[in-house]
């Protein structure tokens, strides 16, 4: 909370339901045990009461969202009431929001080995502050978590930081992430693995791809592969089209993440008749092959799942050269966008900040991602976080580290898609929650959703209320945001993980009790 | 023409004042008006008429710092902004940085920052990753100018050809004049400068080259044919077949292509390149008779141009080396007394 607190949550102007949206939003929550000084002495500990009256409840796990109240008590959600008639006039989905935890499949905390770019502990912090209970790290740390004694160092440095974040690990696929030999994955099984991945790199050899779904089939976990053909992907810089042709970057080609997908799948396939346990999800996908290919994968009753981060749902190419609209206001009437023709760059051009793997693509393959969400192929959206120290990005474009500091701007990001009209609100709160859960299956261990006896597992959000994206307000290490200088609606209220308090806003825990 | 305010000769005598240029720095020609490259042209003549002199140095930068910093091998551009500067009575510091100092993880902000710190008013930079100059404009008080970036762009390399064109085309202005840049446009940062030049211009601009230096441009050139509201003449084609590409040229211009490309498995060999796509005397007799040959160096003769053809009868090769003196003269003079527009 640090920085955090020092900001009051602001009124969106002409975004709520004017003053009888504020009117629920103002008496929305009540809360007990939520300190108002000294909020960081609150984290971790259990949500002793909490009433959340008038606010609109999202619940995916049961497929309904309205106007209701809810209640916590001793860190359970002890009642869930859905209003109706007279009861829920002036409630509406522009204000505040409740919903499950979020999921986050995909996030770099970077412990052990790059602790001045992230930490378990300040990793957790930013999860909470973007709304999310659960994440999976990936295992490329220094030493990656090839072992069970690596893993086991994660785990109870989770413990140690004193966030109830719940933090699942992955571990890697092969030894040292080298692609060569498999790591020992039944003890990292036994150590708590939740699946195995050797993301930054994709699996190159598919024969090591197929003994690796064969091995963790037997294990009950997926591989994550990270879909890319390297040899198509030498010193690139920027997606493969027309923003890196003007700028002088080297393509990043979507054949190479089509073709690394393609492959993938006829691997999967080829194992799926032996052991029809193996499980594959692909992460970060970001071309319309790509997605076409797991769609038809899917309708042809292949065990893939897939996940797209949020930067890849919004933010396109363009922003490279200094647009910064977003992928959906980009004109393609004439077959391409093109900034430079529509005079929308508002920026400098070469923000290292923008540089990430895979890229961001042009604008179409934005939408096209976009259509892979709403219509089910898309399972989750996934983060990868990917914080990174100044001196690794405040540097010359093609030497900037790959990656974007972004779990804390996901959901103000989704929430552009959501006004913008590209993704309905249930299925936007559906790919941060049930989505990814059931990604994940039995590996959880829990069940999602808005329940009465559950342990809280809650975020509180206000889509009337911005919050502006800067180094300050980021709890992330990785100030590395593509979104700084913005005001991002969506700001979070109140994060609980099991019970605990994880994040509470300052201009939430003042409201009289 | 004299609402582009270029200074007179005699201005030059006087130290720059106020210049009716508005741009801090010099860093891509994408964002030029055509009267600001206009302003440019005349601003350039007057820096022939002073090259014209017995003692060809004015003092309208007496008391400025230009620091030339070069991560790249080069010697005439490098050369050639020395001299500007010199020509000006700027003070000048020169520092060949060792492009090896980019992997020792020494930072490109600190060297700026450095550099502001010694004293310099204006940075001219050279850096072989697309895009440096920006970071290093975001984090320096004074001017940054261009020397070339990667891929990128060479803005002062376009406008001197851009300035070589125009004073050998017949009626001085390259307007509906067929253009064609031949070679490694892929790669090449001058391609790219002359782009946004010539297409401002009005030319009819084609680039050639085997397709796989030219992947991407097809869609550059397609997205600015289409409707577009530019409200400017000209053309821009991209093409593989050299004869058409040539034929009634105007102006040809032959880009080095370098032998990393065939070992990077862009090209089969370079004897290959030179049996197709090399300029020779044959080709060009496709050309207008009055074609002119350009090049922006250094070249590789007999691979990407003939040797009699460097120094044939239309080749202004040397000239547009000559002309990189007067154009740098005249952007190093329009940015120190430019005064930026805020936002």
């Amino acid at each position: 909370m640090a920085e955090g607190a020092a900001s009051k949550p602001r009124r969106g102007a002409g975004r709520g339901a004017g003053s009888r949206g504020a009117a629920g939003r103002t008496s929305a929550a009540d809360a007990n045990g939520v300190g108002a000084a000294g909020a960081a002495a609150d984290i971790g500990v259990r949500l002793a009461s909490l009433e959340i009256s008038r606010a609109w409840l999202v619940d995916p796990a049961s497929g309904r969202e309205g106007p209701g109240e809810l209640v916590v008590q001793d860190g359970m959600i002890e009642a869930v009431t859905w209003l109706e008639g007279a009861d829920a006039d002036g409630i509406d989905d522009a204000g505040v929001v409740v919903a499950p935890g979020f999921i986050d499949l995909h996030a770099h905390f970077r412990e052990p080995g790059f602790e001045d770019a992230e930490t378990i502990a300040s990793g957790s912090a930013a999860a909470a502050h973007g709304g999310f209970t659960t994440v999976c790290l990936m295992p490329n740390t220094s030493p990656p978590i090839d072992q069970a004694g690596v893993l086991a160092g994660i785990r109870a440095a989770a413990v140690a930081s004193g966030s109830p974040i719940e933090v699942l690990v992955y571990g890697t696929v092969t030894a040292g992430r080298g692609g060569e030999t498999l790591a020992e994955l039944g003890e990292l099984a036994d150590a708590g693995a939740v699946g195995f991945s050797d993301d930054g790199a994709p699996v190159r050899s598919a024969d090591i791809l197929r003994n690796a779904l064969l091995y963790a089939a037997m294990l009950g976990r997926a591989i994550v592969d990270h879909p890319e053909e390297s040899s198509l992907t030498v010193g690139a810089e920027a997606n493969e089209g027309l923003v890196a042709t003007v700028l002088g970057l080297k393509g990043w080609p979507a054949a190479a993440e089509e073709s690394a997908v393609a492959r993938d799948l006829a691997v999967l396939a080829d194992v799926v008749a032996d052991q029809p346990g193996a499980r594959l999800h692909l992460t970060h996908l970001s071309v319309p092959g790509s997605i076409q290919r797991v769609r038809e994968a899917k309708a042809a009753g292949l065990p893939v799942t897939c996940d797209v981060t949020p930067h890849h749902l919004a933010l396109s190419d363009e922003w490279l050269a200094g647009a910064r609209r977003f992928a959906w206001a980009a004109d393609e009437r004439h077959g391409i966008a093109d900034p430079w023709r529509d005079h929308a760059i508002t920026a400098e051009p070469y923000d290292p900040a923008l540089r990430v793997n895979p890229p961001l693509r042009r604008p179409a393959d934005v939408l096209a991602c976009l259509r892979g969400l709403a219509d089910g192929t898309v399972d989750a959206m996934a983060t990868d976080h990917a914080p990174h120290t100044s001196v690794d990005k405040d540097v010359e474009f093609g030497l900037a580290a790959n990656g974007i500091s972004g779990i804390e701007t996901a959901l103000g990001l989704v929430l552009e898609a959501v006004a913008a009209g590209e993704l309905g609100l249930m299925r936007a709160i559906d790919l941060l929650t049930a989505g990814p859960a059931r990604v994940l299956g039995e590996r959880l261990g829990r069940t999602v959703g808005l329940i009465e006896g559950a342990p809280a597992n809650l975020v509180v959000f206000d889509r009337g209320a911005t919050w502006d994206v800067t180094p300050e307000t980021l709890l992330s290490r990785g100030k590395n945001s593509p979104l700084l200088g913005r005001a991002l609606s969506g700001r979070v209220l109140l994060t609980v993980a099991g019970g605990r308090i994880a994040h509470v806003d300052d201009g939430f825990a003042e409201r009289p009790g | 023409m004299a609402a582009v305010n270029a200074p007179p000769p005699e201005l030059l005598d006087q130290p720059v004042a106020a210049t009716a240029w508005r741009h801090r720095h010099l860093l891509d020609l994408d964002g030029l008006t055509w009267p600001e490259f206009e302003l440019i042209m005349q601003t350039t003549d007057s820096m022939r008429e002073v090259l014209r002199r017995p003692i060809a140095k004015v003092p309208a930068l007496r008391g400025r710092s230009v620091t030339i910093l070069f991560y790249e091998a080069s010697t005439r551009t490098r050369v050639s902004f020395e001299v500007a500067a010199k020509n000006l009575s700027a003070d000048v510091v020169s520092i060949a940085a060792q492009s090896s100092s980019i992997t020792k993880g020494e930072s490109l902000v600190d060297t700026v920052r450095t550099v502001e710190a010694l004293g310099a008013n204006m940075l001219v930079m050279r850096h072989a990753v697309s895009g440096a100059p920006y970071l290093a404009a975001r984090h320096f008080s004074g001017s940054v100018l261009n020397g070339g970036d990667g891929w990128h762009a060479h803005p002062s390399q376009a406008l001197l050809d851009l300035y070589t064109m125009r004073q050998h085309v017949p009626g001085g202005s390259v307007r509906g004049r067929k253009v064609v840049i031949v070679g490694d446009v892929l790669h090449s940062r001058v391609a790219r400068s002359n782009i946004w030049s010539l297409t401002a211009a009005g030319a009819d601009l084609w680039l050639c080259g085997p397709a796989t230096l030219l992947r991407g441009f097809e869609a550059w050139a397609r997205s600015w044919r289409g409707p577009s509201g530019r409200g400017v003449p000209g053309s821009f084609h991209v093409t593989t077949d050299l004869g058409a590409a040539l034929r009634d040229a105007d102006v040809v211009m032959a880009l080095r292509i370098q032998r990393e490309r065939q070992a990077g498995g862009l090209l089969p060999s370079l004897r290959e390149y030179a049996a197709r796509f090399g300029i020779t005397a044959e080709r060009l007799a496709g050309a207008n008779p009055d074609v002119l040959v350009m090049h922006p160096g250094p070249m590789n003769e007999g691979v990407e141009i003939a040797p009699d053809v460097a120094i044939g009868r239309g080749s202004v090769i040397t000239e547009q080396v000559t002309n990189g003196v007067a154009v740098r003269m005249a952007v190093l003079y329009l940015l120190a007394g430019a005064e930026p527009r805020r936002g």
